[in-house]
C-alpha cells in the first residue's frame, strides 16, 4: 500500500486514439486525469456514451496503456510490469465485470467460477468449494452444472460477479454491469453487487450512465470533455 | 495442483465437450498428419526392404556375403556365424542359341549350392534337372536369358568360355530355368556344374569360396578371416556399383523423407495458428482472468503436440501395417509381368527399418515442436480487450 493509502492512483493520465485504423489526426479521449481509489471504497464514473469511461477503466486496470501520466496500483506502476507480474496482479488483486458476462461458453457456471481460482493457484477441490459458496450466495446454487447458453442474461451476470470475486480481489472493475439487463434483473444485480462489495471489503470502480446506480457509490465522477468532474 | 487447470483446458480442446468445428478441425489434422506419416513410413519401408532384397539376391546368388580368394582346398575356419561355405568357379562366357547369342557370367557350383535359403530366392520351373537323361553338361538359365536366346528347357546351347586368355567351347543342355525376381541379376547370370569348369579350365579357372554369414556378423567374420591370413572381399566390393547405388538411393530417399517430414512439421504449426485464431476471445478472457502467456502457450502447445503424437502413432502403425501386407500386392504385380516394373525387385522380404523411421519421426516431432512454439508467439499479441470487443 502506498503512503497515501490509495489502492489505485492515476496521475495526469492522457489518452488519445488515431482517427482511423490507418492513423490520421488523433482523437483525444482523456486529458490529464487524476484519480484515487482507496481500499474498500466505491467510485462511479458516469458520462455520455463515447465520453471515454470504459477507456478510463481499462487504463486503470492496466488493460490499456496511457500516453502520458502514471497508473499506480498498490504503489506499483502498472506500465513497468512484465506480463507475468501483470497477470499475477490481475489474478490476485483485480476482478472484472463487463456489460456482457464474458463466460467461457463450453464451461458450466461452476467451472467458470472455478477457473480464475485455479489460475491463482488453488487446488481444484478448494477452488470448487469457494466457487460453490459464491454461486450459492448469488442464488445460483441450483444452476451449477448449466452452461452459459443455458442461463438467462441475469444469471450469466451473477456468474460473472461470482467469478470476479472468487479470488477475493482488492478492487472490482465493473463496466456497465447492468447495461444489458432489464430493469428487474438490473436491480437484483445492483443490490447483489453492493452487498458483496461491502461484505468482502472490496474497492469498486463502477462505470455506468445510470445515475441512481452510480449514486450508491462513495464517490461519483462525471467524465465530460476529456476531464473528470466531481459530482460527489 | 496447478497442473490441473492446463489439463482441464486441454481436455476441453480435445475432448467431447469441444465444439464441433474444433472437433472437425482436429480430426482433419489427425487424418492429414496420419496419412503423410503413413506414406513416409510405407515409402521408407518399401525402399529399404527392396534395397535389402536386392542386396540379398546379390549376396546369395551373385557372390555370397564374403568371398575368400584362395586355392581350392584351403581350410576355411569354422565359425558359428558362417552358415554355408561353397567352392565356386566363375568366368565370362558367350552363350549361343541357334538364333541369338549373349555375354553372360557363368558360375560353376556344387550340387549343394542351392540350399534351402538360395532356393528361397529362386523360382524354378517344375522339372527335375536329372530327368533329362542327356550326356551333355547341364546349364541353369534364367527365364530372362532363355527368353532372349529363344530357348527353353531341354534345348541345346553352346558356351564359349573365357578364362585367363583361354577359350573353351562347350555344348550344353538347358536343364532348367530359374527366376530370381530381379532382372538386373537374371540378365547375365547362368549356372553350371562345378566339375565342368574344373574339367575345362583345370587350375586356370577363377575359383573362390563363397561364404554365407549371419547379417550382423559380416564385418566381424571378415576381420577374423583376414586375421587368419586369408584374402577376403565382401559382396559390396564385388558389386561396387550396385551396392553404392543401393546405399545412395536409400540415403537419397531418406533425405527426401526428412524434407517431407520438415514440411509436414511446419504444416502442423498451422493447426496451432488455427486453434489460436479460433480461440482468440477465450485466450483474451483467460488472460483477463490472470492466466499468463506461459500458461496459455503451454495449453496450446500440449494440445497440438498431443494431436501430432497421436497422428504420428496412427500413421506409423498404418504405414507399417500397409508395408507388412506389401507381399501380396507385390506378388500380384510380379505375376502380371508389367514391363514398367521389370527393373524393380518385386519379391522381397519386408523389413522394418526402425532407425530410419525413428529418424523421420524424430525430425517431424522436432520441427513441429519448434514451429508450433514459434507460432505460439502470437499469444502474447492477443489484446485482452478483444474478449469484450467481440461481444
Amino acid at each position: 500500500m502506498t503512503k497515501s493509502n490509495e489502492l489505485l492512483l492515476l496521475k495526469a493520465v492522457s489518452k488519445s486514439f488515431p482517427a482511423t485504423a490507418r492513423g490520421g489526426e488523433p482523437i483525444e479521449i482523456l486529458d490529464a486525469i487524476d484519480l484515487a481509489l482507496s481500499p474498500a471504497t466505491s467510485m462511479a464514473i458516469t458520462g455520455k456514451s463515447g465520453s471515454g469511461k470504459s477507456t478510463l477503466l481499462q487504463i486503470s486496470a492496466g488493460l490499456l496503456s496511457c500516453e502520458t501520466g502514471e497508473v499506480l496500483f498498490d504503489g506499483k506502476r502498472l506500465d513497468t510490469l512484465d506480463d507475468g507480474r501483470l497477470s499475477r496482479i490481475r489474478s490476485t488483486c483485480m476482478g472484472f465485470i463487463f456489460q456482457s458476462s464474458l463466460l467461457l461458453d463450453d464451461f458450466t457456471a461452476l467451472e467458470n467460477v472455478t477457473v480464475p481460482a485455479m489460475i491463482k493457484g488453488l487446488g481444484e477441490r478448494e477452488a470448487r468449494s469457494k466457487a460453490l459458496a459464491l454461486l450459492e450466495s448469488v442464488g445460483l446454487g441450483d444452476r451449477l452444472g448449466h452452461k452459459s447458453d443455458q442461463l438467462s442474461g441475469g444469471e450469466r451476470q451473477r456468474v460473472a460477479i461470482a467469478r470476479a470475486l472468487v479470488n477475493e480481489p482488492l478492487v472490482l472493475f465493473a463496466d456497465e454491469p447492468t447495461g444489458s439487463l432489464d430493469e428487474r434483473n438490473a436491480a437484483i444485480i445492483e443490490d447483489m453487487l453492493f452487498a458483496l462489495v461491502a461484505e468482502k471489503q472490496v474497492a469498486l470502480m463502477l462505470i455506468t450512465h445510470n445515475m441512481p446506480f452510480a449514486s450508491r457509490c462513495d464517490q461519483v465522477y462525471r467524465l465530460h470533455n476529456r476531464k473528470l468532474e466531481v459530482i460527489r | 495442483m496447478r497442473t490441473t487447470l492446463p489439463w482441464m483446458l486441454i481436455g476441453r480442446k480435445l475432448g467431447i465437450h469441444s465444439s464441433s468445428a474444433a472437433k472437425r478441425r482436429i480430426l482433419f489434422n489427425v487424418l492429414l498428419i496420419s496419412v503423410v506419416v503413413a506414406a513416409l513410413v510405407f515409402a521408407q519401408l518399401f525402399v529399404v526392404s527392396m534395397s535389402r532384397g536386392i542386396a540379398n539376391k546379390y549376396a546369395l546368388l551373385g557372390n555370397g556375403h564374403l568371398q575368400v580368394h584362395e586355392m581350392a582346398g584351403t581350410p576355411i575356419p569354422t565359425l558359428d556365424e558362417i552358415y554355408d561355405v561353397q567352392l565356386v568357379a566363375q568366368t565370362y562366357s558367350l552363350i549361343y542359341s541357334p538364333s541369338k547369342n549373349l555375354m553372360v557370367r557363368l558360375k560353376g557350383v556344387e550340387g549343394s549350392y542351392f540350399n534351402e535359403q538360395r532356393r528361397g530366392e529362386l523360382t524354378f520351373l517344375p522339372t527335375d534337372l536329372d530327368a533329362k537323361g542327356s550326356s551333355l553338361p547341364q546349364v541353369l538359365l534364367s527365364t530372362s536369358i532363355a527368353g532372349k536366346l529363344e530357348v527353353g528347357q531341354g534345348d541345346r546351347v553352346a558356351l564359349m568360355m573365357i578364362s585367363n586368355n583361354t577359350l573353351r567351347p562347350q555344348l550344353c543342355i538347358v536343364a532348367n530355368l530359374y527366376d530370381s525376381g530381379y532382372k538386373e541379376l537374371d540378365d547375365n547370370l547362368i549356372f553350371c556344374d562345378f566339375s565342368l569348369m574344373e574339367k575345362l579350365f583345370s587350375t586356370k579357372a577363377d575359383t573362390y569360396y563363397e561364404l554365407l554369414v549371419a547379417d550382423n556378423a559380416i564385418s566381424e567374420v571378415r576381420s577374423r578371416l583376414e586375421g587368419e591370413g586369408l584374402s577376403v572381399t565382401s559382396w559390396d566390393q564385388e558389386n561396387f556399383a550396385v551396392a553404392t547405388n543401393l546405399e545412395t538411393s536409400r540415403q537419397a530417399v531418406l533425405g527426401v523423407m526428412v524434407v517431407v517430414a520438415i514440411l509436414c512439421g511446419y504444416f502442423i504449426s498451422e493447426l496451432s495458428r488455427e486453434l489460436i485464431e479460433d480461440d482468440k476471445r477465450r485466450i483474451a478472457l483467460l488472460k483477463l482472468l490472470g492466466a499468463g502467456n506461459t500458461l496459455v502457450r503451454g495449453v496450446y502447445f500440449t494440445t497440438v503436440m498431443l494431436v501430432t503424437l497421436f497422428s504420428i502413432l496412427v500413421g506409423t502403425a498404418s504405414g507399417i501395417l500397409l508395408g507388412l501386407n506389401l507381399g501380396s500386392m507385390l506378388s500380384f504385380l510380379a505375376a502380371r509381368s508389367i514391363p514398367a516394373l521389370s527393373f524393380y525387385l518385386l519379391d522381397f522380404t519386408v523389413v522394418i527399418p526402425y532407425l530410419d523411421i525413428a529418424t523421420i519421426l524424430l525430425v517431424l516431432v522436432l520441427v513441429s515442436s519448434l514451429s508450433v512454439l514459434w507460432s505460439l508467439r502470437r499469444v502474447a499479441k492477443i489484446p485482452l480487450l478483444i474478449s469484450a470487443r467481440f461481444d
